[in-house]
């Protein structure tokens, strides 16, 4: 286990794609230093005004980008062929893909962790002596919501690799994260209500403000989901897609 | 460019691939049909047969990526699947494109080799025995094809295995890597190691090989040494030709 | 035109192609589900809460299903050559380039032109049938009034062909193309719901989505895109997706060695 979990490793840093989707999600420290700067301009003209944190405001961005990676750790190698030479190296399946489970889970939740602890400390310090409606709460309270969001993100990269495992393409396996994160999402806002909240409330990009006890939106109210079931929610959704990645990949022929 | 193995081995390399009723069946075609043979230690066994004749497929039930139908392929006695470091029991050339592009010559044979406990020394050692040592930190994705051959046949020596299958590897090789792969070939197999080896030019195995086995439509057609085939017949050529006539067809194709 | 037929024949032949176009076509029934949910609801709810039940355009909620589908087959019309090298194959046997990527973009949007109406005037005939006049009469609107905002929601569907076969064939990379279509669309939309205003409404007014009731004169109201395009401005904006890339593709496919 110990070898192939070095192996995926030096799969993983020896691609440029991962440095791609890497650096997309970081673009988030970026965008929150315009963000922050051009919102405490505002303030500055009208006094104060309410924003949104950067660090919640670009979430989506380092969702998909990390989810990307975690589609790609896979795909890839079914793309190239390489998955014959990987899986004839490691025969036994359900070992390989812990293996990469094991280092895409550490590298996501490492590289969202620190974007978003990075991007919430240069927008604070940006922010100090404006007041932008997100900067007013202690780290302390900010935590949980941080240590959530990577943990989202982090639970997306993994469907991302079980998904790309099912379905063996690029492309299928980006669209299923997509579809989890965007497009159902955005079909149960249009459910009439109570169904929009009742199916919104265990969909992926919901789930982090159930943990921390917050508001879904204005449109959908409060989830039903208290902060210990969404977070168990939150697990389910790549322990399922591994599983299912996992059942067909020990299955098939390779 | 001619490098021949390194000198006599310190571990005793014996070692016998054995087909016991091996049938594999994709939809409605039989890909491998009721298949049983042995190949052993010390000279290098030809694999031949038309295009689409199981030889391939064989290759992969033998190494556990494929599932048989019925019967089973072993490997020194056990299943592929079942080795805790199948590497150093068995090397394989399948498909010498089967890499990524983007990653270096060292990192793709490192990745490999990280998961059977095989040392960055031994990387380093069989790219110099291929003669890769100048390209190995260059990505993969510019390499020739006669290249890409000779990395994958570093990935098959890596656990310095007793059990050698290549599939097609003169496929793209000058004169020079034709002559290599030969002396290599027979290098390995008089060093006690067994090689299976399939090609579908004649001339070279009938230089390369000791004993043949020729297959057909899934099925074993001949199984007999090189000498008994060109006292019968005025070449192997002429041999295979016969032999084969009336098996060329591509259902098993895949 | 053998071109043309020889792109229309590589396309069939994608793997995912019928599963792509399935998916396309299976947002009309999405529509239709909804449209009954909403039905439902309406007749269950109390009659005095009735006159202020309102509903969203259905045939623009589920748009977006054949909208990222067609980007995907028009990024895969592309990419997929060049992760299996028929690019080179294709290139020497259609040396001029603009050709080759001319017949794709033919193919993709002619697909596109099927499918994008279908699902959108599909869903709307289809919701008219279920919903009646409820919801205040929402699909009772006289099919004439409809019918601009439902073509250029139509409409959007092929640009989106385009748009991913350009990114296809700019950026040569399957993931990276189809990240950048799902940035546009579905990533940029959220960012735009939380910046202040006037960059919100500047920057929602540029959005996809946002073009088609530019283009009709209608306006995007209580959406988090902006109405600040005049309607040409707005059909500018539109052809510029579909065309850009592409032109910054067809440009570099000739200067780039394959």
């Amino acid at each position: 286990m110990k070898a192939a979990v070095s192996s995926e490793w030096l799969k993983l840093r020896s691609v440029a794609s991962t440095y791609h989707t890497l650096g997309t999600a970081a673009l988030t420290v970026l965008l929150g230093v315009g963000w922050t700067l051009y919102v405490s301009a505002l303030a500055d003209e009208r006094g104060s005004l309410r924003a949104a944190a950067p660090e919640q405001g670009f979430l989506p961005l380092v969702q998909i980008s990390l989810a990307v990676l975690g589609v790609l750790a896979v795909t890839s190698e079914y793309a190239t062929g390489t998955i014959r030479p990987s899986l004839a190296a490691v025969p036994r399946r359900g070992t390989l893909l812990l293996a990469k489970a094991g280092i895409v889970g550490l590298t996501t939740f490492t590289a969202a962790t620190t974007i978003l602890l990075l991007t919430y400390s240069v927008s604070r310090l940006l922010a100090s002596g404006h007041n932008l409606g997100f900067n007013t709460t202690p780290l302390a309270d900010d935590l949980p919501s941080l240590l959530a969001s990577s943990l989202s993100a982090t639970a997306l990269a993994l469907v991302g690799l079980g998904l790309g495992t099912a379905i063996r393409s690029t492309a299928g396996g980006i669209v299923s994260v997509v579809a989890l994160l965007f497009v159902l999402p955005g079909i149960a806002n249009y459910l009439p209500s109570p169904w929009n909240t009742r199916v919104a409330t265990l969909l992926l990009p919901n789930i982090v403000p159930q943990i921390v006890g917050a508001r879904l939106s204005s449109r959908l109210g409060d989830g039903f989901l208290p902060p210990w079931a969404a977070l168990a929610v939150l697990c389910a959704y790549p322990v399922i897609a591994l599983a299912v990645g996992y059942v067909l990949l020990k299955r098939r022929d390779a | 460019m001619v490098r021949r193995a390194r000198g006599p081995p310190s571990r005793i390399l014996y070692g016998v691939i054995e087909l016991q009723h091996l049938t594999k069946r994709y939809g409605g075609t039989l890909a491998v049909d009721d298949l049983s043979f042995k190949v052993e230690p010390g000279h290098v066994t030809g694999f031949l047969g038309p295009n689409g004749a199981g030889k391939s497929t064989t290759m992969r039930l033998i190494l556990g990526l494929d599932a048989p139908t019925s019967g089973r392929a072993l490997v020194n006695g056990r299943a592929y699947t079942s080795l805790r470091r199948p590497m150093r029991e068995v090397g394989a050339l399948l498909d010498a494109s089967a890499v990524h592009g983007g990653r270096s010559a060292y990192n793709h044979l490192l990745s490999l080799a990280l998961t059977n406990d095989i040392g960055a020394a031994r990387v380093a050692e069989v790219l110099a025995q291929v003669g890769l040592a100048g390209v190995a930190r260059k990505r993969v994705g510019g390499f020739s094809l006669g290249m890409k051959q000779r990395l994958g046949i570093a990935s098959a020596l890596l656990g310095d295995p007793g059990v050698l299958m290549f599939d097609e590897p003169v496929n793209g090789l000058d004169p020079d890597g034709v002559r290599w792969i030969r002396d290599l070939m027979r290098s390995l197999a008089a060093e006690g190691r067994t090689v299976l080896l399939s090609s579908h030019l004649m001339s070279e195995m009938a230089l390369t090989a000791e004993r043949i086995l020729i297959v057909g439509r899934g099925r074993l057609i001949a199984e007999a040494t090189v000498a008994e085939l060109t006292s019968r017949y005025p070449s192997l050529e002429d041999a295979y030709m016969a032999l084969t006539a009336g098996s060329v067809q591509y259902g098993a194709a895949r | 035109m053998s071109v043309l037929t020889s792109e229309w024949l590589k396309i069939r032949s994608i793997r995912s192609t019928s599963l792509i176009i399935g998916l396309s076509l299976s947002a009309v029934l999405l529509g239709f589900g909804l449209a009954v949910m909403a039905a439902g609801m309406y007749d269950s709810a109390p009659v005095d809460r009735r006159p202020s039940a309102r509903i969203s355009d259905l045939e623009e909620v589920v748009v977006i299903v054949p909208q990222l589908c067609m980007g995907i087959l028009g990024t895969l019309a592309m990419t997929s050559e060049y992760v299996t090298g028929l690019i080179r194959t294709s290139l020497t046997i259609v040396p001029r380039r603009w050709p080759l990527l001319g017949a794709k973009a033919a193919v993709v949007v002619a697909a596109a032109l099927v499918i994008g109406p279908t699902v959108v005037f599909g869903t709307y005939f289809l919701s008219r049938w279920v919903l009646g006049d409820r919801f205040s009469g929402a699909y009772t609107v006289a099919f004439l009034d409809r019918l601009p905002v439902l073509a250029t929601v139509s409409l959007t569907v092929p640009v989106f062909a385009l748009l991913g076969l350009g990114l296809g064939a700019l950026l040569r990379s399957t993931p990276a193309a189809i990240s950048i279509t799902v940035g546009l669309v579905y990533v940029i939309p959220i960012i735009i719901g939380n910046i202040p205003e006037p960059w919100s409404e500047r920057l929602g007014s540029l959005m996809i989505a946002a073009l088609p009731r530019q283009i009709t004169g209608d306006g995007n109201a209580n959406s988090v895109y902006g109405s600040l395009l005049p309607p040409v401005a707005a059909a500018a904006v539109l052809v510029a997706y579909a065309a850009l890339p592409l032109l910054v593709a067809a440009w570099l496919l000739r200067r780039r060695d394959v």
